[in-house]
């Protein structure tokens, strides 16, 4: 895990830039919101369903190993309010997602901030 | 002279910075105060709305309704301790909590039905008005037609509702609950003495309070008392969330 190209941000930072983002559906338990990774890679799967908003991506790792990672968002009523739609993320597309880590050590983000391939970031909050 | 000179000029200069200032204070005031003296539809309600939180509620709106905790009798506070709520300061992992929403898909409750963050829109007939909220496609009834609450009222999650206008404000009276649901996502709990009432007034033509009182003597040692705030979305529809859809996530995390 540790060889797998991950951002670590400072907390403060994190809490400073992504505090407005909460789950609409349960609450945080399960991840660690002291810390934030970010991963890149082509998306492998886009589900933009209720209650959460599921991205997953193939992210290599130093030796070139590929692991799954997933993450979530809020629910897509709230993402369809600040513009998103079930089309906003393709299959295939190379993205940045980055957030709080599994409590677990799973490949699991909560994510707070997703940026597209051209550098386009898209809104993760708010609609609420 | 040089210096009475350099003065008149920095007064000058004083001056005209702070009337430029003040213009633009002045116009953002007259702004503002136009936006608050926009009619107030009088006795009316209807229209989508969505909760804000007001800077003093941001750590804990998101799943109960006072940062103090409320004044439990024992009987409450022991079922309070028992539970394992998912949101608030005892959140446990969504496999492992007991709240009836995301355990059992259970209706929330009334009031704690408003702490779902989503929006809820008001309709309003001559008989009653209409409270649909975009969560799980709950509605409530409040009933304007002057009829009392049901002697034999059946329990329910919702509750039975009745309402007036006093003056410029709406006030339901709720009872007629089960005891099935939490009064809100930290696992405070109610009994099916439960009574609710709630005011809401439209601040401005955007904006809508509501004060609620929560009384229940076998659960409460006072009432609980809090306020909401709610912002006009003239451009928003109600969408679908149905709960049942959350099953398929309960093996998301690991």
């Amino acid at each position: 895990m540790k060889r797998i190209r991950v951002a670590c941000i400072a907390l403060f930072a994190g809490l400073l830039m992504f505090s407005g983002v909460a789950f609409a559906h349960h609450g945080t338990a399960n991840y660690d919101t002291t810390k934030m990774v970010a991963v890149k890679g082509p998306v492998t799967d886009f589900q933009f369903i209720n209650p959460h908003v599921l991205i997953a991506l193939d992210v290599k790792d130093e030796s070139g190993k590929v692991v799954k990672w997933q993450g979530e968002l809020t629910s897509p009523n709230r993402l369809t309010r600040v513009g998103w739609t079930k089309s906003s993320i393709k299959f295939g597309d190379v993205i940045t997602i980055s957030g709080y880590p599994a409590k677990s050590g799973s490949p699991e983000i909560w994510i707070q901030k997703v940026v597209l391939a051209g550098g386009e970031e898209l809104a993760t909050g708010g609609g609420n | 002279m040089r210096n009475r000179l350099k003065n008149l000029v920095l007064a000058g200069v004083a001056v005209l910075a702070f009337s430029s200032g003040l213009r633009a204070q002045m116009a953002q005031q007259s702004e503002a105060a136009k936006k608050q003296t926009a009619p107030v539809p009088a006795h009316d309600l209807s229209g989508v709305w969505n909760r804000y939180s007001i800077p003093a509620q941001k750590e804990y709106i998101n799943s109960t309704y006072t940062k103090e905790e409320p004044a439990m009798t024992p009987w409450a506070k022991a079922k309070y301790d028992a539970t394992k709520p998912s949101n608030g300061p005892r959140s446990n992992p969504l496999k492992q909590t007991d709240d009836p929403v995301l355990s059992k898909c259970l209706p929330p409750g009334t009031p704690r039905i408003y702490l779902q963050p989503f929006p809820v829109q008001f309709v309003q007939t001559p008989k009653e008005v209409i409270i649909l909220f975009e969560y799980d496609h709950t509605v409530r009834h409040i009933y304007l037609d002057g009829r009392p609450h049901p002697a034999d009222v059946l329990p329910s999650y919702m509750g039975h509702s009745i309402g007036k206008w006093e003056g410029d404000t709406l006030v339901a009276d709720t009872t007629g609950f089960n005891d099935k649901t939490w009064l809100d996502r930290d696992g405070h709990q109610h009994s099916d003495e439960l009574h609710v009432v709630e005011r809401f007034r439209r601040v401005d033509r955007d904006h809508m309070r509501i004060d609620i009182t929560m009384e229940d003597p076998k659960a409460l040692a006072k009432p609980w008392i809090t306020q909401l705030y709610f912002q006009l979305k003239p451009d928003w529809d109600l969408m679908e969330l149905a709960c049942t859809d959350n099953a398929a996530f309960e093996d998301f995390e690991k």
